[in-house]
């Protein structure tokens, strides 16, 4: 799956949800399931979260 | 051999086809894993997983592993593990994260290295990451 799940940690920074292959949800579906109840989420695209960690915990979410 | 299709067979032990070896089925039920999952800690690439929905990279060296089917409790036994690496000088551990609760449906990992002292380093280099649930 190509897409990824993105939504705010109580911390300041971003939690980035990957689907399980073959989990048989749609990414509506996980996001409505594992994403914490009350947190506002937005599905993205693979390619939009950064490569690179080296400042993973300063991310934020937009 | 003969091939047997139906719902549900229910039976006390089970035994090989010699018949020399067997086992009670409570065995085989409270022995097998409800929920497992293998993971590139530093892409947080799914490799391979059961009863797992997602994976939640929460911070460097942090994730959760979301359950698709929840437990009943929070008493479930975790096991987790992870590969060396061949630039390791110190200690890489991956265990339970005692800053986030276990719930029914989720449970949050932390991996750390250990150069020399005694406190790691959240990290997300480990290669493989495997955490595997029995309840």
């Amino acid at each position: 799956m190509d897409k990824r799940i993105i939504y705010p940690t109580d911390d300041g920074g971003v939690a980035v949800i990957v689907p399980a292959p073959n989990c048989g949800l749609t990414i509506e579906q996980i996001a409505e399931k594992d994403v914490p109840t009350g947190k506002e989420y937005q599905i993205v695209d693979v390619a939009d979260i950064p490569s690179d960690r080296t400042f993973r915990d300063a991310w934020e979410y937009l | 051999m003969s091939t047997l299709k139906t719902g549900k067979v229910k039976t006390t032990t089970i035994a090989d086809e010699l018949d020399t070896e067997s086992t009670a089925v409570t065995n085989v039920i409270n022995g097998s894993a409800k929920a497992w999952i293998n993971f590139n800690g530093s892409t947080d690439a799914i490799l391979s997983s059961f009863n797992v929905t997602s994976l939640t990279n929460v911070g460097t060296g942090r994730h959760t592993i979301n359950f698709t089917t929840a437990f009943n409790d929070t008493n479930y036994c975790v096991v987790t593990g992870n590969n060396d690496f061949s630039g390791d000088s110190g200690l890489r551990t991956t265990g339970v994260d005692n800053s986030t609760s276990k719930t029914t449906s989720s449970v949050s990992i932390s991996t750390k290295y250990n150069s020399s002292g005694a406190t790691g380093t959240l990290i997300d280099y480990s290669v493989q990451n495997g955490v595997v649930v029995f309840n």
